[in-house]
């Protein structure tokens, strides 16, 4: 048997709506077990890109293969493969946390004797088991991401698309829920697809990061290797009122730099902030 | 098997389940009004094609109320779509349009069906007596699919709450006053007659009419409402195959 699969490949994916362009020439790989970043700011095309591989938007060209075989002409059995966790949560709000777990074990065709036992592992991993009982709309932020995320993976999928998943949270949810993400792909073995806005959460939980910028990829590598190239360690320093900053590849050679600039200056270690920056001008976040 | 059409329908009746008392109680109120307004208010000696008027009115409000149920799970559909979100997890499970769109379709079924039996139900408090011709069933089955698939359309190509609105303000609200519930379409203005022979609820008031009241039945009619529900499932494919999220 050959290890790392390739689940899918997407080739040159184009999505316009009217004249502009939402994702341009994009293409990707994922393989089994993976965990991929699409780290862009907002408006970037990361939304439009998981609305793309999950056919809730169709193309306007490129080709999206999985396993092999063509989204388009076999739709039901990708879907089979696929967990979906959207930007804006999609669960039934007067349904119960058990009865949305149970809609989507019947819409995956789960067989009734074992949904039973899956809901509750699925509650169980989430930690929302005395919730079960409880109407949605009584969660909290924190635990209605929980639960879309254990509901996307009721069906085992390969592949799991994360769209933004900790965006409004607290930061001491969104630990919590970077430990749930990483859990899912370290235990289940869950391939997965993460977009965020947010550097630290690309940094701490993927393992290859892709850079999106206006509908196309500007970067694809290791966060390390990425941050390498544009120089790991980072002079900031002030000039005439305006933040500036110089790129070194060892904190030695950065260390030396510093000593010659006059005034207010300090070494850290390079952001995947600083390859975006170097490599359209702009933040990721504004 | 059927995962799909299965899944669709878990998710309305545990929804309307949540409500169903509120809901029951709200839409078995217009039908009440119209009965005490216009079966007792005119009484036993106005009749209408040699019926009380009361027995002349009560098929019309079966009509009237399963159409309201039927389309009305479009503006459900709506809330689900614009607001929720819940739609996509449809879309995004390994399901066919078919089974969404029946699924739905069946739905709105269920909910007319409880709004049918309310009426048989007031038949029996005002005292009317009712035959009940085998015609009726498949009739009032092809009247409320075919109502609910024209719901699913409206639903799936409307851009938002407000157009919705709209649709129903132009479309629905008009086509039952005039087509044959309240009183017969011939009475009608030449215009007008010919505007509501080219809506369906003209000729499903009519088949279902006779049904419950001895008339003849014109197996004409049940043809051209089983032709309107083919047509309006068809729209409901290709509106939800253009779909985009
Ligand atoms: N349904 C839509 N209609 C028109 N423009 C859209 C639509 N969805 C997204 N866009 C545009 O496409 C671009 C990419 O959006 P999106 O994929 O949501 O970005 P991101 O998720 O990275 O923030 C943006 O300029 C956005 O305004
Ligand atoms: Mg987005």
């Amino acid at each position: 048997m050959q290890l790392n699969n390739t689940i899918l490949t997407v080739s040159n994916l184009v999505k316009n709506y009217g004249a502009k362009p939402a994702v341009s020439d994009l293409s990707l790989g994922i393989r089994e077990g993976e965990f991929l970043g699409l780290l862009g700011p907002n408006g970037a095309g990361k939304t439009t890109t998981i609305k793309l591989l999950t056919g809730l938007t169709k193309p306007d060209g490129g080709d999206i293969l999985y396993f092999g075989k063509s989204f388009f002409s076999h739709p039901k059995q990708a879907k089979e493969l696929i967990g979906v966790v959207p930007q804006q949560s999609n669960l039934d709000r007067d349904l119960t946390a058990f009865e949305n777990l149970n809609l989507h074990a019947i819409l995956h065709n789960i067989p009734g004797k074992l949904r039973r036992g899956k809901i509750d592992e699925a509650l169980d991993f989430a930690g929302l088991l005395e919730y079960g009982n409880k109407q949605v709309k009584t969660f909290s932020g924190g635990m209605k991401r929980r639960l879309v995320i254990v509901r996307s993976l009721l069906h085992d999928p390969k592949i799991l698309f994360l769209d933004e998943p900790t965006v409004g949270l607290d930061p001491q949810i969104r630990r919590n829920l970077w430990d749930l993400v990483y859990r899912v792909n370290q235990v289940k073995k869950t391939a997965i697809l993460l977009t965020t806005h947010y550097i630290e959460e690309a940094e701490k939980l993927c393992q290859r990061v892709k850079i999106i910028n206006s509908g196309s990829i500007i970067a694809d590598d290791t966060p390390a290797q990425l941050k390498k190239e544009v120089g790991s360690f980072v002079v900031e320093y002030l000039d005439q009122e305006e933040r500036k900053e110089r790129f070194f590849a060892s904190k030695e050679e950065a260390l030396a730099a510093l000593k010659e600039i006059d005034g207010e200056a300090k070494v850290r270690e390079a952001t995947l902030e600083d390859v975006f920056i170097k490599l359209t001008g702009r933040r990721i976040n504004v | 098997m059927f995962n799909g059409f299965r899944g669709v329908l878990y998710r309305e009746i545990h929804v309307f389940q949540k409500k169903a008392k509120k809901q029951i109680v709200a839409s078995s109120l217009s039908p009440l009004l119209f009965l005490i307004a216009f079966g007792w208010g005119f009484g036993k000696e106005v009749t209408v094609n040699g019926l009380p008027y009361i027995s002349f009115l009560i098929p019309g409000l079966i009509t009237m109320s399963s159409l309201n149920q039927s389309y009305g799970i479009s503006q459900e559909l709506n809330i689900t779509r614009f607001y929720f979100h819940v739609f996509d997890e449809f879309l995004i499970a390994p399901v066919s349009h078919i089974e969404i769109v029946l699924g739905e379709a069946f739905y709105g079924i269920f909910k007319a069906t409880i709004s049918i039996l309310l009426i048989f139900l007031y038949s029996l408090l005002f005292g009317v007596d009712l035959m009940l011709h085998p015609v009726f069933f498949p009739a009032i089955f092809l009247h409320t699919f075919l109502f609910a698939t024209l719901g699913i359309t409206m639903a799936m190509i409307v851009r938002d709450h407000g157009s919705q609105a709209t649709v129903n303000t132009f479309v629905i609200t008009p086509m039952i006053f005039l087509c044959g519930t309240f009183f017969p379409v011939d009475k009608l203005p030449a215009v007008f007659k010919w505007i509501v022979h080219i809506l369906p609820l003209t000729y499903s008031t009519k088949v279902i009419r006779a049904s419950l009241t001895g008339g003849e039945i014109d197996y004409y009619y049940l043809s051209l409402i089983a032709g309107f529900a083919i047509v309006f499932f068809g729209t409901a494919l290709w509106a939800i195959k253009r779909v985009e999220a």
